[in-house]
């Protein structure tokens, strides 16, 4: 069994706010630095989505660590389950960020929901993910089972085929 | 005497004073009556985890200890915590009587937290001597210098380095970065016009932490200028654009460029 351990991967994300005049206007950039913990890699960036690229990184290593003694099919599907999740985060990450620089305090109840709902989510297709092995497991038994019976009826023709050619030359 | 000094005091009293002294900035070391415990009285590394989790989540109200053992270990049970927690006893209070309460860690049913009146840790002191600089800059200079400098003098590098892996561990060393990181911008700025030098190194120092820190490199042009050395002023400009460019991808803020141009002016 794969241990907790392996299987978590925490981030700490520094943003570091500039304001300041150019060609009189009032302009904000935002400066960050984001950190895996378990490997102590860090990305720098002033562009959120680099942060996000590097997190999806960094949990599609974790995946294909610890689905490595998979089949490569059953490897890929999983991978393409946790890309699925990175594509929604991908979509409403930046502008939950800038929801929150607006309203901090709503936007921390919202996120609190989104949260729980995105749980409930990906906990359902995880759920099915089970499902869906279980469901490929039995197919392979099948398969097999047909290709014994298959092997089965073939040896029975060949038996077949030579006793009608011994008939033919009677 | 002001608020500000009188704190100061008793923070560098208690920092002589305690009984039980902890050190978790660039290596982790515990010291009994002024002695420093030998690493071989731990016995266990587990009993070392629990002490520096403690340390880590001192903040938060007594933890409760399933919680403690749910953010340390993979696999637990009771027993691994008695033994970390008699472990930790043991080596703070050898004399201790058995069946009497900790002096150090206080237990509250099956929560436990580290008494911070009767500990000293170094990341603790730390912030509360930024806190003391930070009150009275601007308005009393001298203690915002001797406050801050007793915070630097306080950083030997990141907090417990040998747990750096350990997700439980980043949210202090965080946090203790970027308080030294204000420390050293902001003691830097007030020595600018009495020792520029001495603000070069503070900036230098920032600079060891987070190449990026463009407020450092800012400092030291000024530095440099008023030492009258204006191609070292140019080459921290160029050393600062260059970084600003790979890391982030983009270029030094209007006010750092104002400066250059500032400095470019100067014949």
């Amino acid at each position: 069994m794969t241990k907790k351990q392996d299987q978590t991967a925490s981030f700490m994300v520094r943003f570091n706010q500039r304001i300041f005049e150019e060609n009189g206007e009032s302009k904000l950039q935002w400066r960050g630095k984001i950190s895996h913990v378990q490997d102590g890699e860090e990305k720098r960036f002033s562009d959120f989505n680099d942060a996000l690229t590097f997190m999806q990184q960094k949990l599609g290593e974790l995946t294909e660590e610890a689905t490595k003694h998979q089949t490569s099919e059953e490897q890929e599907s999983i991978i393409q389950k946790s890309f699925s999740m990175w594509k929604t985060i991908k979509e409403i990450g930046p502008k939950v960020i800038r929801d929150t620089l607006k309203d901090p305090k709503k936007q921390f109840t919202h996120l609190q929901d989104e949260i729980q709902d995105k749980i409930s989510t990906f906990g359902e297709e995880f759920s099915e993910k089970v499902q869906i092995d279980q469901w490929r497991n039995a197919s392979r038994s099948d398969f097999n089972k047909i290709q014994n019976q298959i092997e089965s009826l073939s040896s029975e023709i060949t038996k077949l085929a030579a006793k009608i050619d011994t008939i033919k030359t009677k | 005497m002001s608020n500000a000094l009188q704190q100061l005091q008793e923070l560098q009293a208690f920092q002589k004073d305690a009984q039980i002294s902890i050190e978790t900035l660039g290596h982790f070391c515990v010291w009994r009556n002024h002695e420093k415990i030998d690493s071989k009285e731990w016995a266990r590394d587990k009993t070392i985890q629990l002490l520096q989790y403690l340390v880590s989540n001192r903040k938060r109200n007594a933890l409760h200890k399933e919680k403690i053992m749910d953010g340390l270990w993979e696999d637990w049970n009771d027993r691994d915590f008695k033994v970390a927690l008699h472990g930790i006893n043991k080596v703070l209070e050898p004399k201790r009587l058995s069946r009497t309460e900790s002096e150090y860690i206080i237990r509250q049913g099956v929560s436990y937290q580290i008494d911070l009146e009767k500990v000293w840790i170094d990341v603790e002191a730390l912030e509360k001597y930024i806190i003391i600089g930070n009150e009275a800059f601007t308005i009393d200079n001298n203690i915002a210098k001797i406050a801050y400098k007793a915070a630097i003098d306080l950083y030997k590098g990141s907090y417990l380095p040998n747990r750096i892996f350990e997700d439980w561990t980043s949210e202090e060393r965080e946090k203790t970065q970027l308080l030294i990181l204000g420390a050293y911008i902001t003691l830097a700025e007030i020595l600018l016009q009495e020792n520029p030098l001495e603000s070069i190194r503070l900036a230098q120092n920032a600079l060891a932490i987070d190449a990026t820190w463009e407020d450092a490199y800012r400092i030291q042009m000024q530095a440099y200028i008023l030492k009258g050395n204006r191609p070292q002023a140019i080459k921290t400009y160029m050393k600062c654009e260059v970084i600003l460019e790979e890391e982030y991808g983009i270029s030094p803020l209007p006010e750092t460029k104002k400066l250059l141009k500032e400095i470019e002016e100067i014949h």
